[in-house]
């Protein structure tokens, strides 16, 4: 649940955020902010942003620290469980993917796609609580 | 130096979301034998390689028994082994049958105490956790008909239930409620209660 995972991650935040050597970007709100995504794109934005951190982004978030590799393995299995509810909706044709979040979909790819792929993982990790906030926001 | 056997009869005791892996002592003759337990989740299954990851409060323990609670995070299936160590002799793994979800955690009914305050019907429940909320059932005895529901999702103080005409019995119930894996407990024995002039009366 977005409860399990927000905990989960707050354990850890810290921790990863320091690890983010690149400030000055951001891969999930630039140019734009999530919460700018219209009501309609918003089931698409977030199944495709379960799928982005379950496919691109876990994997390359092992760290020396158990700790932290433990709590990045109960975010990343609640996000597959919970990325399999989304996929649910999306066969039944209840999270369609309009122009503008395909854009934004597409933005977040090339932010991602423009830092190595660590810096990169750790950066996207590092950002979910936005994704979490806007999540809750969105309900 | 002889293979040490790998544990045996590794099985996952599972109440009320609190999750445990146990399994049967591996006996040596006069050596301390020290046991490490890891679990694998579907994201690691399917995701990264088949990893499996240490639960470092479970690394070298004597016990033969590992609160893996806090790793079952998510409502996805888990596998867990755990191997044995004695000096620098090393076990097999011994691996959990089958997978592990915590959707089948064993529900208890809510332990509850129900008062009444004067002319208020109150109860008091028991704290299980965050993944906990509660169902409350109450009536006036004799009118299960029009039983009253109240969903208290956090336990931090007494609830309050109703307010009661004197000289009226009054019961109450209650069951859990998890929402991350959308199952409730059966619910508890029923309590009633009776004003008599602000002195409350158990009757059971």
């Amino acid at each position: 649940s977005v409860t399990e995972i927000r905990s989960g991650f707050t354990a850890i935040k810290a921790n990863i955020q320091a690890r983010d050597p690149v400030r000055t970007l951001s891969i999930l709100s630039y140019p734009h902010s999530l919460h700018k995504v219209q009501s309609s794109g918003r089931c698409c934005i977030a199944h495709n942003l379960f799928n982005f951190y379950v496919d691109k982004v876990f994997k390359h978030c092992k760290t020396e620290d158990s700790y932290i590799n433990r709590k990045i393995s109960s975010i990343a299995n609640s996000f597959l469980s919970m990325k399999r509810k989304l996929g649910q909706c999306h066969e039944e044709n209840k999270c369609m993917c309009g122009q503008e979040s395909t854009e934004k979909f597409k933005q977040i790819l090339a932010n991602y796609e423009g830092l190595n792929v660590t810096s990169a993982a750790i950066k996207s990790l590092g950002e979910l609580d936005i994704l979490l906030d806007w999540m809750e926001k969105s309900r | 130096d002889a293979l040490l056997p790998a544990p045996q009869n590794i099985s996952i005791l599972s109440t009320n979301m609190k999750h445990f892996l146990t399994w049967s002592p591996v006996i040596i003759q006069r050596e301390t034998v020290r046991y490490s337990v890891e679990f694998q989740g579907e994201y690691e299954r399917d995701y990264a390689n088949e990893s499996w990851i240490p639960i470092c409060e479970c690394s070298f323990i004597t016990a033969t028994v590992c609160n893996i609670t806090e790793d079952i995070s998510a409502t996805v299936a888990y596998k867990l082994r755990v191997r044995a160590d004695v000096g620098t002799r090393r076990s097999e793994w011994g691996t959990l049958k089958g997978f592990f979800n915590r959707i089948t955690t064993s529900l208890t009914p809510p332990v509850m105490k129900v008062t009444a305050d004067g002319y208020h019907l109150l109860v008091e429940l028991e704290d299980m956790g965050p993944a906990f909320q509660f169902c409350v059932l109450h009536w006036k005895k004799g009118q299960e008909s029009r039983m009253q529901q109240k969903v208290v999702k956090e336990v931090d103080s007494v609830v309050h239930l109703d307010t009661m005409e004197a000289g009226t019995d009054y019961c109450v119930k209650a069951q859990t409620y998890v929402e991350v894996i959308n199952r409730s407990s059966d619910f508890s024995q029923t309590q009633c209660v009776r004003t008599q002039g602000g002195r409350s009366v158990w009757l059971v």
